[in-house]
């Protein structure tokens, strides 16, 4: 069923994305005559009358997304994709991969309209968010300004299902938004004050739902549904009331009610629990190439479960089209053997956290002695100079990374060299006197400084125990802070054990992922250096103060971190780029000069593999989990099999 | 010979009532809920757990009940058929285990028969030909068998078959069976993949099984009446068949209940290693989110098989031997 | 005395004439004298000795619980010390000729390339590079049975060599080294277990089987409960308690008890059932009649009556430990780093990687074999020569 593309229309498409980039959040009508070709998956279906045909399933302005950039080549239609996954609560990941969201980040990290066909941001404050027309949930009934007006009104202020009210990061401090819904495809929301997360959570990896398929959940509220209905179906399923059953039909983002209609690319079509989940095409999907395809290209998505230890070995046996969760770098060696057994190819993509895995002196710790020290700052820069970076890296990394601070990276446009080399070289005969000058200069007989108190400098430090690559690293470790005069006592814990023992101030130092965003731009909020979280390890109490608005945990009574507050309500409360910018210097500096967390190496690399038929995969990338959503913002749903794309389950 | 079948029965009613108090206390003691581990993966991965939100599932699940309670509750729904609640997966237990426990009941058997199919011949040549080189051997590669750690063995053999077989790495078939109905594919595909698993776990309980039967063989062999049935002229393989063998064969059947409990753990380890789909790797990752009715009605299900086998086994026993009948029970 | 030929001899008989001393008539051959006033060790001694491959694993075993005494000085390495420039090198051989000529022992040293392409470490022998093994040498300073430092070593590499007999693994550390010193905990704490286990194993046992009745059938119950436990969930469950904040050396003990604790039963069955045919004897009848105490006919004279078939009986539960450790640790919740244990080597080589690529780092599961062969082979022994009624 093809029709002649206009010239003029091809152009306008061809322009889309250049007026993308320049004007953020606009999106561009396809115009009238665009060609669109009929999924032939779907095509029986068409031919049924079970499905509207495709230029009724896409928005009447779709996201067209441009095709002809390096790395990415129209694609056809079909095709199975495998991936291997760990545990059954890993279907989330085709919400993370699939990355469809209200608002999302492109491979530059620049926030577009994406779900929306626009946005209005006025005075950092109101936000007017518009949908496409015509856009479709995957089981066809109309996505519209009421999805957002049930989410709001009937569950974040409901007081049954949310006794607690909407989520913090909704909130500007004690402030719930104002919501209006403007018409059928538009809504508003307005604080008084800026509020610096709203676009960035609703592009998370792991986003803001502020709308759900209110046709759908409607049958499990009690608002419009009738009660004894809803009693008979809560019992049935166990569960003591209707809220409770609400809430687990309720699974925009871990995709695991197969009924629930969703805005993803693919849809679960398998109930848990299985070890095999099997996801189809969203048949409404709102993007289409620009050739007029609806997007996705791959029709079905298959992901089976298995044993996490097992998931290497299973890559390298070809057993999986597109993978890099649960393999490492220590497992490249082997998978880039199979390049020559199976037909896949091994790439490996960057990681851009600030530290892959950093060490964290608690300032809250309990123990009062010690306290002092942790909270003195010559004693945090003489154990980062008594680290040898170096030799981690090669150990490790074949020398490929980079040893540095837990701090932004290059790819970041706020970088400069000296937040990553202050303090961070092995300097041991410096750490020796920085100590000295601290008053530890008496030793006991092994060696090891004492503190005043008496006791010998030994400091345990928790993990949380679950890889190898830490307890090797923090072996090479141990052995130059002896050279130091600290004695290091790594101990392992479960999780939650070790998560409480750091809350709690029992324990003095733990070692844990770095920086979860190490490319940030200035526009970007900078709360990961502010105390903001309880799960900040090195002020657990003060980030507890902060999240909880000052109902638990102590107030922050360091000068610096202090400092590092200020300058997070200036940066809310920045009327521009530039003095963003500038906030963002100032904080950085003080945590080069403070060493708050020690870091130890970043960009790693993490292996990638592709099935050498999957097309626009681009060979170098970055693997993050946010921004980046893993492959999300490489969008998958633009992935295709070339060669023939045959069912392999 | 019926009262003896009845009082085994009800024998077993209190016994695995105390295994359930076992199962519970266990799982009780590490500190912390199930809500607590949740929330740890949650953070750890970077995601924002709603910790009001948790509490009010933490009420919602009776986690807030005193132990006490929540043990009756537990044991009160088991004998209803109703193992309680996952909070993993969101759904009650019994939909959560699903073929899982009719794979590992399919594995054990299969290992028992592979054991017996493998240890019989073997000790048989062994008793008859006592201290030659084949004794010797033999005994010695049983030996290794039972030596060798079954995980090691697993991985080894998993990458051997992928690469000799191209058999699918793990799991008890390939992939595309896992939720479809039983068909001939299927069944093939199964047998393809068990032969690993079987072995694996099957080596160790052979190389006991020869030892034990040997022994138990030559003690026959050695008794009067066959010396006796040999000057009177019977033929020498006549003579095993009539006698030694049946002998053989109650041991074997009665020493299932040393058997079982191994295989059925050993089953789980290697289930661990390679993947497959039975109680294993569901049930230790239970245990360390504590998922709490989970966890224990899978222990419960394994000890309840055990304890049902070895019941089994006994009984067969009686029939097959009936000085056992006659003595107060299995002398093992 | 009649002669053979006189008519009235019907019964023929002939008596001697010579002296007769009966003391000397009835002496034995010293052999036989000694074998008949052997004590019942002497026996089951003489016994084993006939087994042949039993004495050899006894004197393999002997040998190797000896090295445990000097491990130290018999790994070249010591289970820490790192080589980062020797990552994951595979095993060197000792050569003895270089070109023809006899120079002694040596290894080629090696020459490290990093292959970009799949980022594999490669190792070649380098022939211009000979170094020669020093023995009774001057290595790695260790602190022997934590009395004195020494740093004599049985053989070490050449100065500024290597000498990885067996590989290294991911930090560098010499896989040999860390197999002998793993050998000390792994062969101690089946000993430790199975001493435990056994005194349990007798006094449960030794109740039931003399006590009988309700109490028999009380224990017989717990015994039966125990055993229907899956043991490796139970292992799993029990690793999810354990607080592992404590110190290595307290997981170390609560290992061997948690083992301990689930073997003592087969060591109880046995002895109940071996009670259970002897109490009936005329010695032990014969105690009671003296008033003698349960305790006392239980220790004193029922016990030693088959003391011997226990420690045989023992002996074959002690491989049963020694997997039990291995496991364990495998599962990650036995043992763990930095202790070295075989269970604990044996768990980082679980890997597809290393199956894959450096093999060698699964050869502690050699010694693990070889241990359980040889107790299992001298357990055989110890059972055949010890059953007194063969």
């Amino acid at each position: 069923m093809k029709r002649l593309l206009p010239v003029w229309a091809a152009l306008l498409i061809a322009a889309a994305p250049v007026a993308a980039l320049w004007a953020p959040g606009t999106a561009v009508a396809a115009g009238a005559g665009v060609t669109f070709q009929e999924t032939p998956s779907l095509a029986g279906r068409v031919a049924e009358g079970k499905l509207p045909p495709v230029e009724d399933r896409v928005p009447k302005v779709p996201s067209v997304v441009f095709m002809n950039a390096k790395d990415k080549t129209p694609g056809r239609h079909g095709g199975d994709m495998r991936l291997i996954m760990g545990k059954g609560r890993d279907v989330r990941l085709m919400t993370i991969y699939g990355y469809a969201r209200l608002v999302a980040y492109t491979t530059d990290l620049k926030l577009v309209a994406d779900i929306l066909e626009r946005f209005e941001v006025k005075d950092g404050r109101e936000f007017t968010l518009t949908l496409r027309p015509g856009h479709k949930w995957s089981d066809g009934h109309p996505f519209t300004a009421e999805d957002f007006r049930y989410y709001w009104q009937d569950m974040a202020t409901n007081k049954k299902l949310s006794p607690l009210g909407p989520r913090k990061k909704l909130l500007v401090g004690e402030e719930l938004p104002e919501f209006k819904v403007i018409d059928k495809r538009t809504v508003r929301y307005t604080w008084s004050r800026p509020n610096s997360f709203f676009l960035a959570g609703m592009a998370g990896a792991a986003p803001f739902f502020i709308y759900r398929p209110a046709h759908y959940m409607k049958r499990f509220h009690a608002r419009y549904s009738d009660t004894a209905e809803l009693k008979k179906m809560a019992e049935k399923e166990r569960l003591m009331d209707w809220s409770v059953l609400h809430q687990s039909k309720d699974r925009m983002y871990t995709l695991d009610n197969p009924e629930m209609p969703t805005l993803q690319p693919w849809m679960n079509t398998t109930k848990p629990p299985s070890q095999r989940f099997v996801f189809v095409r969203n048949p409404f999907f709102h993007r289409v190439d620009t050739a007029g395809r609806q997007l996705p290209y791959i029709d079905r998505v298959i992901m089976n479960i298995s044993l996490r230890d097992l998931i290497p070995a299973k890559a390298g046996a070809g057993e999986s089209d597109l993978q890099s969760r649960y393999i490492a770098f220590e497992d490249y060696t082997f998978l880039k053997e199979s390049e020559k057994r199976y037909d896949q190819s091994v790439h490996l993509w960057r990681t851009v956290k600030g530290s892959h895995i950093a060490i964290y002196p608690n300032l809250n710790t309990k123990d009062p002695a010690w306290r002092k020290i942790l909270r003195d700052v010559r004693f945090r820069r003489a154990l980062s100079l008594a680290i040898d970076r170096n030799e981690i890296n090669q150990v490790a990394y074949f020398g490929l990374a980079r040893g540095g601070n837990n701090s932004i990276i290059e790819e970041s446009p706020l970088f400069r060299p000296e937040y990553r080399t202050l303090w961070a070289g092995f300097d041991l005969a410096r750490a020796n006197r920085l100590l000295d000058e601290m008053g530890l200069d008496k030793k006991d007989g092994d060696g090891i400084r004492l503190l005043p108190d008496g006791r010998s400098a030994i400091i345990t430090i928790d993990t949380s125990g679950e890889k190898t690559e830490i307890t090797d690293i923090l072996e090479l470790i141990h052995d130059t802070w002896l050279k130091a005069g600290i004695k290091m006592l790594p101990r392992p814990a479960q999780r939650d054990i070790f998560r409480n023992r750091v809350f709690s101030g029992d324990s003095k130092m733990a070692v844990w992922s770095g920086l979860s965003n190490g490319i940030p731009t200035a526009d970007m909020t900078p709360d990961e250096f502010v105390p903001t979280r309880q799960y900040q390890l090195q002020w657990p109490k003060w980030g507890k103060f902060m999240e909880s608005n000052g109902q638990a945990g102590e107030p922050p009574d360091l000068l610096e971190a202090k400092q590092l507050l200020d300058l997070m309500s200036a940066w809310n409360n920045a009327s521009g780029l530039s003095e963003q910018e500038e906030i963002w210097h100032r904080i950085l500096k003080i945590h080069a000069e403070q060493v708050f967390s020690i870091g130890i190496i970043n960009r790693t690399l993490q292996p990638v593999v592709v099935n050498n038929r999957l097309r626009n995969v681009p060979a170098e990338g970055f693997h993050n989990w946010n921004p980046g959503a893993y492959f999300g913002v490489y969008r998958p749903d633009t992935f295709w099999f070339a060669g023939k794309g045959k069912d392999r389950g | 010979m019926i009262t003896y079948i009845i009082r085994r029965m009800l024998l077993m009613i209190p016994t695995l009532l105390v295994i359930s108090l076992l199962v519970f206390i266990i799982i009780e003691l590490p500190p912390g809920d199930y809500i607590e581990s949740y929330i740890a993966q949650l953070e750890a991965q970077g995601e924002q757990a709603n910790p009001e939100l948790l509490n009010f599932l933490r009420q919602q699940y009776g986690l807030e009940k005193p132990a006490y309670e929540r043990y009756f509750g537990w044991v009160t729904g088991m004998v209803q058929g109703d193992f309680g609640f996952s909070f993993e997966y969101r759904m009650p237990v019994s939909e959560v285990i699903g073929d899982r426990l009719l794979l590992t009941i399919l594995i054990s058997i299969a290992t028992i028969m592979f054991t017996w199919i493998i240890a019989f011949p073997i000790a048989i040549y062994s008793a008859t030909h006592q201290y030659s080189w084949g004794d010797y051997g033999l005994t010695l590669l049983g030996l290794m068998g039972l030596a060798t750690p079954n995980f090691l063995l697993a991985l080894i053999m998993l990458y051997f078959a992928n690469v000799v077989f191209g058999t699918s790495i793990g799991g008890l078939m390939d992939p595309e069976y896992l939720n479809q109905p039983w068909s001939v594919d299927k069944a093939v595909s199964v047998l393809e993949h068990l032969w690993v698993p079987v072995v694996v776990i099957g080596t160790a309980g052979t190389a006991g099984m020869i030892r034990k039967l040997r022994a138990n063989l030559l003690d026959e062999l050695g008794k009067h009446y066959v010396t006796a049935a040999r000057a009177k002229g019977l033929p020498g393989y006549r003579l095993l068949v009539k006698y030694p063998l049946r002998v053989a064969i109650n041991f074997m059947v009665g020493d299932i209940g040393h058997l079982l409990p191994s295989v059925i753990s050993g089953a789980e380890l290697v289930a661990i290693v390679l993947s497959l789909p039975t109680t294993g790797p569901i049930l230790i990752s239970a245990l360390q989110s504590q998922d709490m009715y989970l966890a224990g009605s899978f222990l419960m299900f394994l000890s309840m098989l055990t304890v049902v086998g070895v019941l089994i086994s006994d009984i067969a026993l009686t029939f097959l031997d009936p000085r056992i009948r006659l003595d107060q029970g299995t002398e093992r | 005395m009649t002669t053979p030929n006189s008519p009235d001899a019907t019964l023929q008989h002939f008596v001697s004439t010579e002296p007769f001393d009966p003391k000397v008539a009835s002496k034995i051959a010293p052999e036989l004298e000694r074998y008949f006033l052997a004590s019942q060790w002497k026996l089951m001694w003489w016994k084993l000795k006939w087994h042949r491959l039993a004495v050899f694993s006894g004197l393999f075993l002997l040998v190797l619980y000896g090295t445990t005494l000097i491990s130290e000085f018999l790994a070249p390495y010591d289970t820490h010390t790192r080589d980062i420039g020797h990552i994951y090198a595979p095993p060197q051989s000792v050569h003895l000729f270089d070109d023809g000529e006899f120079i002694g022992p040596f290894v080629y040293g090696m020459d490290y390339k990093l292959n970009m392409v799949n980022l594999k470490r490669e190792y070649t022998d380098n022939p211009n590079k000979i170094q020669r093994l020093r023995f009774f040498c001057q290595g790695d300073e260790y602190y022997f049975w934590g009395i004195i430092t020494s740093r004599l070593h049985l053989v070490c590499p050449a100065e500024g060599g290597t000498l990885f007999l067996l590989g290294t693994d991911r930090l560098g550390r010499d896989v040999l080294s860390r197999i002998i010193y793993g050998s000390r905990i792994s062969l101690t704490i089946g000993l430790v277990g199975i001493t435990l286990s056994f005194f349990i194993g007798m006094i449960v046992g030794g109740i039931a089987g003399y006590f009988g009745g309700l109490i028999d059938t009380i224990i017989q119950r717990i015994i039966e409960i125990i055993q229907s436990f899956p043991q490796i969930p139970l292992w799993m469950a029990l690793s999810a308690i354990m607080p592992l904040t404590w110190s290595p050396l307290v997981i170390y003990l609560a290992i061997t008890i948690i083992l301990a604790m689930l073997e003592w039963t087969s060591l109880a069955r046995a002895v109940r059932s071996k009670l259970f045919s002897l109490r009936e004897e005329e010695f032990c009848t014969a105690a009671k009649l003296m008033g003698a105490k349960p305790s006392r006919i239980i220790g004193r004279h029922l016990l030693p009556g088959f003391m011997s078939y226990l420690i045989a009986a023992a002996t074959l539960s002690i491989p049963a430990m020694i997997l039990g450790e291995t496991a364990l640790s495998f599962l990650g919740i036995g043992l763990r780093a930095p202790i070295t244990s075989w269970g604990v080597l044996l768990n980082e080589a679980q890997n597809i990687n290393i199956v894959v690529l450096y093999p060698w780092l699964m050869l502690p599961v050699v010694p693990v074999i070889l241990t359980i062969l040889a107790f299992s082979l001298f357990g055989d022994g110890l059972r055949d020569a010890a059953d007194p009624y063969k």
